[in-house]
């Protein structure tokens, strides 16, 4: 314990390089345990998106794209499908319910779905949790009402029976504006911390009326014009959709139909598992997972370096320090044990004040990041793995603290007192 | 008297039987009493069909060969460990997937149909299996459940809960 205390009292002596090494530990702590929980929790809030959806079918293009923009709104379609080819498979006796998805605009930044009351009624997250309603209700017979997600209602400030107007094209400033079709709140959804936060939901009808003047790609003007009231008694059902949901009755027949909606004669489409996909994206990503992860135990072990730089330096200066403890009765193990102390002692704040850090940077940044990016980071105790890094880095402390705890072992007695400072 | 026998010595055994699974094979799946498939000697890439690829293009689908095989009923119930591959229908937010195909060929091979009902394993699991590779082989262990088929719906089939995942290493 004298030991410990003596080491305390020799690190305060020094407390500004000490405080400096602790803090560059700090850091790197909280950099590598950053990087352990945004790959942890990105992981298990892409994995908690989906759940129960047997098959999403889209136009022909690469599973893990068809997966990212149908599921989790990242990227764009390259191509819509023909609404007869939903209907198809919708009625295939092997399927039990169909959600349709349209895409492609947007509001202030968060993406317009055009879907139908399927998917207020068949999707699920998470353990097989379905959507929830916190106020108001799913959208009905007319074409103009939408339905937000929770994160869409808070950060914009709507509430039930507001009107606002949806925006052609996926940008957070839009230039282009289906204005003169404005859309009424008519429901907001609870939160499920997954991208159906920052969606709008409208029905398919409405995704069409938004739509129905449009000709050459632009809004129609003067005569051309069709009103919201004039669309309301138009022919509302899509000619196209980008994507679907499929639920089946036996999880069996999976395959099955997979292929026979790969091989449709009708148009081009791809069918994929969403589990395999997901699992897919992951071995994409693991690559970049590893690099991040490596980088960080570099900055790690830099820290700890630095660490024993200083404690290496102060050596020298220390030779007078040495020589009166060995002088008042102090053993060479004892001045040994006093370095890894210190080095130990210094790893420790370090780590702790790292944790320390993280949560603190957590805290501050939980509602941005999830606003932004999706990403709930939760103020969760560290994981079982996360202690082992920890643990691996005291050890790593006390590794290190072991090089200048031997050089100071070898020193002589003789060698402090008959230097001249 | 020998059938007395028997009858005692499967009452002994079955205890035995009950705690070590059985090992099963995916051929061992298929009825011995189901009728042979007919090798169709098509060969893969015949020039002279070439002809017949726009027809082929507005023919029908390639469907399921047998989208409602038969499957061995006397299997309902039994304690069995089965290797195969496992095609992720689930997945928790620890990362672990808890409802999955087990199929006894990896993937997508896309050049002949997907394989019949009784040939593959819906597999549930309470604990789940942290997969890392899709072509990573595993050992299911638990009590397999057999669906006999009822309607024209593609219901028929093995279940099971499994009790145990493992990773199957090639036997050295």
């Amino acid at each position: 314990m004298y030991l410990f205390r003596l080491a305390m009292a020799s690190l305060a002596n020094r407390r500004f390089t000490a405080l400096l090494t602790a803090f560059a530990i700090a850091l790197s702590v909280c950099l590598l345990l950053a990087v352990e929980r945004v790959r942890t929790e990105a992981k298990a809030s892409f994995a908690s998106t989906i759940s129960g959806t047997d098959l999403i079918v889209g136009a022909r293009s690469g599973s893990v794209n068809l997966l990212l923009y149908s599921v989790f709104r990242i990227g764009n379609a390259t191509n819509n499908i023909r609404w007869d080819s939903f209907e198809h498979f919708a009625s295939n006796p092997k399927v039990k319910w169909a959600i349709p998805m349209s895409l492609g605009d947007s509001h202030r930044g968060y993406r317009v779905m055009g879907t139908t009351e399927a998917y207020f009624e068949h999707y699920q997250y998470g353990r097989q949790q379905h959507l929830a309603l916190a106020d108001g209700r799913a959208f009905a017979s007319d074409p103009f009402e939408v339905v937000l997600g929770a994160e869409v209602a808070d950060a914009l400030h709507y509430k039930l029976g507001d009107k606002l107007v949806l925006a052609h094209g996926v940008a957070a400033i839009s230039l282009v504006k289906h204005d003169d079709k404005p859309f009424t709140v008519v429901g907001i959804l609870k939160r499920t911390g997954t991208p159906v936060d920052r969606t709008l939901h409208i029905s398919l009808g409405g995704m069409e009326a938004i739509h129905i003047d449009w000709h050459n790609g632009v809004p129609a003007r003067g005569n051309g014009r069709i009103s919201a009231d004039q669309a309301r008694n138009m022919d509302l059902t899509p000619q196209a959709i980008t994507a679907f949901m499929l639920g089946l009755n036996s999880k069996i027949s999976t395959f099955a139909l997979q292929r026979e909606i790969n091989e449709f004669r009708g148009e081009p489409m791809l069918a994929i598992l969403p589990g395999v996909a997901l699992q897919e994206l992951w071995s994409l990503m693991s690559t970049a997972e590893k690099a991040l992860f490596v980088v960080s135990l570099f900055v790690v072990l830099t820290g700890l370096i630095g660490m024993l730089t200083a404690i290496l330096t102060s050596l020298n200066e220390r030779r007078r320090e040495m020589a009166i403890l060995r002088s008042v009765g102090a053993r060479p193990w004892h001045i040994a044990s006093l370095l890894v102390l210190e080095a130990f002692a210094l790893a420790l704040t370090g780590v702790i004040a790292g944790v320390a850090l993280l949560y603190i940077a957590i805290a501050a940044a939980q509602g941005y990041v999830q606003a932004n990016y999706g990403l709930f980071l939760p103020l969760a105790w560290p994981s079982e793995y996360e202690w082992t890094l920890l643990g691996g880095i005291l050890a790593a402390a006390l590794l290190m603290g072991s090089v200048p705890a031997w050089r100071a072992y070898r020193q002589s007695l003789a060698d402090g007192l008959s230097i001249r400072l | 008297m020998p059938r007395a026998a028997l009858a005692l010595l499967l009452l002994v055994a079955l205890p035995v039987w009950a705690a070590a699974p059985k090992d099963l094979t995916w051929s061992e799946m298929i009825p011995p009493d189901a009728a042979p498939e007919v090798p169709n000697m098509t060969p893969l890439h015949d020039m002279s069909k070439m002809s017949d690829a726009l027809s082929a293009e507005s023919a029908p689908a390639a469907k399921q060969d047998l989208p409602n095989a038969p499957v061995v009923q006397s299997l309902d119930g039994q304690n069995i460990r089965l290797p195969g591959y496992i095609v992720p229908l689930e997945v928790n937010e620890e990362g672990r997937t808890t409802d999955f195909l087990l199929v006894p060929y990896f993937g997508a091979c896309i050049h002949v149909p997907p394989p019949p009902s009784n040939q593959i394993v819906h597999v549930k699991s309470e604990l789940g299996v942290k997969l890392d590779e899709l072509y990573q082989p595993y050992w299911v262990e638990g009590p397999l459940q057999v669906k006999a088929s009822s309607s024209e719906l593609a219901d028929a089939g093995y279940q099971m809960d499994a009790d145990k995942i493992y990773v199957y290493e090639l036997p050295e």
